[in-house]
């Protein structure tokens, strides 16, 4: 059974290489995966003794309190220490509903643009990330709040309808929680799985591979270090699924990662890219529990390749949506920026993007910040004027440098 | 397995191939083209004889009940109560006539959702009497006004009228008045802006834009015609007070919650209004028009060996007919522990969506451009 089942694996490896190999991609010799013959259980379960040796509190921690802070950026009583309480919390401060995420001594903001393959030597980016992110927030407060009930026109702040909801913006049409939330899952989420917990600088650090051979586990705790900082990818992802073992039974668990692997799924064009990542992630787990580290770092690249992909692809999603929602006789403007306030947040988290087998991100900071200023200065009101050949330039860059087309995306 | 993906390889491409080739003799008609029925002349039944028609009288309703209001304002006696309260009941009813139309004028102001969301927000509504201090062309206070904050006022304040005129008769009543009649002057307005539109311009954009594309008119009528079936008929009167979406009942999500007793003629008229739309009947008379109906009928399309039209029909009578026997639909939610007479009528309402929403738009080869959810 398990011998079919790798096999299979393997295959799905290679089907996604022959598909990217135009560009950076993975390159897998037929045969990287042929002799695999070590256990690969059905779910993500391992086991040392009988004791699960799976562990990832840590990241469902945050992603609870990226949840929390999330749902209270758009009450407008909210004071600025509120949220900053929820970005930046510190143990014991009463700032989240839930009584656990108070005594945490985890917080977001410590873990943005925080890998060791991307920041440890560039604090100043780090910083400057992070003030990306801060200032979301207090522009919420500063600008949108004050005008919570005021229409939003070219230039001012207010409110927009978008079918029965109604979105928030700042004088330029953006939503600050959008930009916020999309914004996080790169600098948050991708960064620390793709640069940090699946970087060989993180999973073999001093001793690692050592006491991974043999068995020797961290203090108190049932798993060696290795295990655990895979885990620590693992739960990036999937922190939030009801059964953390099968967590493709209730994708779209939390609003960050996991929510949009399930939509970048839910495209026939991309069925099947769910799938390809929790395979990855478990037998690359199987192969550090087996120590057959060529196998984990052939699976590493799996998942950089296809989350980097799902950031794209809801990247050109959005801002495709966002055009076809400003044409027609009775333009949807709300919707549209609520779509495009969606793909402003995902552009940003290209950045953190890594292609497989390279140091690089798919684009770079320069590049980024490049396309973002592109978005909104088609006038002098930011997406009030955007124009729709500035929505599919910036698409179709993107999606060149992937195995998809803008059309694949779209949908 | 691998020859087995390889026999499936195969075996797709002889069907792409044989498919591709058997379009040769088998002619395939294009509807548009070849079959003898004119789409300018059904937009020209719709707008001439339904559509303006409908808004027509839907405005003329709402001066009634803006009427009505004057006189309780002038005297508020319970008698007055009673005669206000009966014009917006009949204004509420004509509404069902013209909701379907959220097209061009109506789809700019966002119509449906400014005249009647439901729940309303008693809350909202309370506060902005007590402050005096709104912006009804808020996206965010459209749950605060419309029908269904009417009915709150109307039906909503008290047990029975006697309490309720005491609201009106209060020494904080100006301010009652005020907030009613902003949301009185807020409805007409929007109905001044979406008929005056109809009659100066639109109504000519419409008709002229009878081709067959997804921006034409009879393609994106035909789409907001099922999307209200889907969603305001079938969903938002029925299918979301009952459960079906949510697990549990929600009675208080009843169109006219406070007034309890009209949900069922309200959806009644829809869906008289829904199926008179389908068979081209003019506005308030029994002459029927080119329809979607006819355009079936042109096309010879067959279900099962009938009618395509004649089956839709036949369903939507099946609903009228479950529907009639119901008491109002808060009663019968309210009043069961199961309401599963409304559940059978609301299967029969259902069926008629995958008749409209699969065969009817494939046989006129339009695409539906909505999906179920927003995608947030």
């Amino acid at each position: 059974m398990n011998k079919y089942f790798l096999a299979f694996t393997a295959i799905a490896g290679l089907s996604l290489t022959s598909c990217s190999s135009d560009d950076d991609s993975l390159e897998l010799s037929p045969c990287d995966n042929c002799f695999v013959e070590f256990e690969v259980p059905d779910s993500y379960v391992f086991t040392r003794n009988g004791v699960s040796t799976v562990s990832f509190d840590g990241q469902t921690t945050r992603i609870k309190m990226g949840q929390e802070l999330l749902s209270n950026f758009n009450i407008p009583t909210n004071t600025l220490d509120d949220l900053n309480g929820m970005f930046a919390h510190v143990e014991g401060d009463i700032d989240f509903e839930e009584a656990a995420l108070n005594e945490s001594d985890k917080s977001l903001r410590s873990k943005v643009a925080a890998s060791a393959d991307y920041f440890s030597t560039n604090a100043t980016d780090q910083a400057i990330i992070r003030g990306d992110l801060d200032g979301f927030i207090s522009a919420q407060i500063t600008d949108v709040y004050p005008n919570w009930d005021v229409a939003a026109t070219a230039g001012t702040a207010g409110q927009l309808a978008d079918g029965e909801s109604t979105r928030y913006v700042n004088a330029n049409g953006l939503e600050y929680n959008q930009m916020f939330a999309k914004s996080l899952i790169g600098s948050l989420m991708t960064d620390q799985i793709l640069n940090n917990y699946l970087s060989t600088a993180v999973l073999d650090e001093v001793d690692n591979v050592a006491n991974n051979d043999a068995d020797v586990v961290e203090e108190g705790k049932d798993y060696t270090t290795m295990e655990h900082k895979w885990d620590e990818a693992y739960g990036y992802a999937y922190g939030l699924n009801a059964d953390q073992a099968n967590p493709n039974a209730d994708l779209g668990a939390d609003s960050f990662l996991n929510e949009y692997i399930e939509r970048a799924n839910g495209d026939s064009d991309f069925e099947g890219i769910a799938d390809d990542i929790f395979d990855a992630y478990k037998l690359g787990r199987a192969a550090i529990v087996a120590k057959d580290y060529d196998i984990r770092d052939l699976q590493a690249e799996i998942i950089k390749a296809n989350i980097s992909k799902v950031i794209a692809i809801r990247a050109v999603y959005y801002l495709q949506n966002g055009k076809t929602k400003l044409e027609g006789e009775s333009p949807n403007i709300g919707g549209a920026f609520h779509a495009m306030s969606e793909a402003y947040g995902f552009i940003y988290s290209l950045q953190f993007t890594r292609k497989p087998n390279s140091a690089d991100p798919y684009f770079t900071k320069e590049e980024v910040d490049a396309f973002l200023i592109d978005l909104l200065d088609d006038g002098d009101n930011g997406l009030w004027n955007v124009e729709s050949t500035t929505l599919d330039s910036i698409s179709e860059d993107i999606a060149a440098r992937f195995d998809f087309t803008v059309a694949q995306a779209a949908e | 397995m691998n020859r087995i993906i390889g026999f499936f390889l195969v075996l797709t491409l002889v069907w792409a191939c044989s498919s591709d080739s058997g379009s040769d003799d088998t002619v395939i008609v294009d509807p548009v083209d070849k079959v003898s029925f004119e789409r300018s002349t059904m937009l020209i039944n719709w707008a001439d004889n339904i559509i303006i028609p409908s808004y027509e009288a839907f405005s003329t309703d709402l001066d009634l009940l803006i009427d009505s209001f004057d006189t309780f304002k002038e005297d508020s006696n319970e008698d007055n109560l009673i005669k206000f309260r009966s014009s917006w009941m009949n204004a509420y009813i004509s509404w069902q006539r013209v909701a379907m139309f959220e097209i061009g004028p109506a789809e700019t102001v966002g119509f449906q959702l400014n005249m009647n969301i439901y729940p309303t927000n008693t809350d909202n509504i309370d506060g902005f009497i007590t402050t005096g201090t709104y912006d009804l062309s808020l996206s965010s206070n459209r749950s605060s006004k419309g029908f269904p904050a009417l009915d709150y006022l109307l039906n909503g304040l008290g047990e029975d009228d006697a309490s309720i005129l005491a609201f009106y008769s209060a020494g904080d009543k100006d301010a009652l008045f005020m907030y009613t009649e902003d949301v009185l002057l807020d409805m007409k307005s929007l109905t001044d802006t979406v008929l005056s539109d109809w009659t100066e311009g639109y109504r000519d954009t419409f008709v002229a834009n009878d081709g067959a594309s997804s921006t034409a008119s009879v393609d994106r009528m035909v789409n907001d015609y099922i999307f209200y079936y889907e969603k305001y008929l079938r969903a938002g009167k029925m299918g979301i007070p009952l459960g079906v979406f949510s697990g549990a009942p929600l009675p208080e999500n009843v169109e006219a919650y406070y007034k309890g007793t009209i949900s069922a003629d309200l959806f009644l008229e829809g869906l008289n209004a829904v199926q008179d739309f389908f068979n081209g009947k003019h506005f308030n008379s029994e002459t029927e028009g080119e329809s979607l109906a006819s355009y079936l009928d042109a096309l010879n399309t067959v279900k099962d060996g009938e009618d395509l039209s004649a089956l839709i029909n036949a369903q939507f009578n099946t609903a009228r007919d479950l529907i009639q026997d119901l008491s109002s639909f808060r009663e019968e939610i309210e009043n069961n522990n199961t309401p599963t007479a409304m559940f059978l009528a609301y299967d029969e309402v259902q069926k008629a969506v995958p008749m409209l929403k699969v065969d009817m738009v494939s046989a006129m080869s339009i695409s539906i451009d909505f999906v179920d959810a927003d995608g947030d």
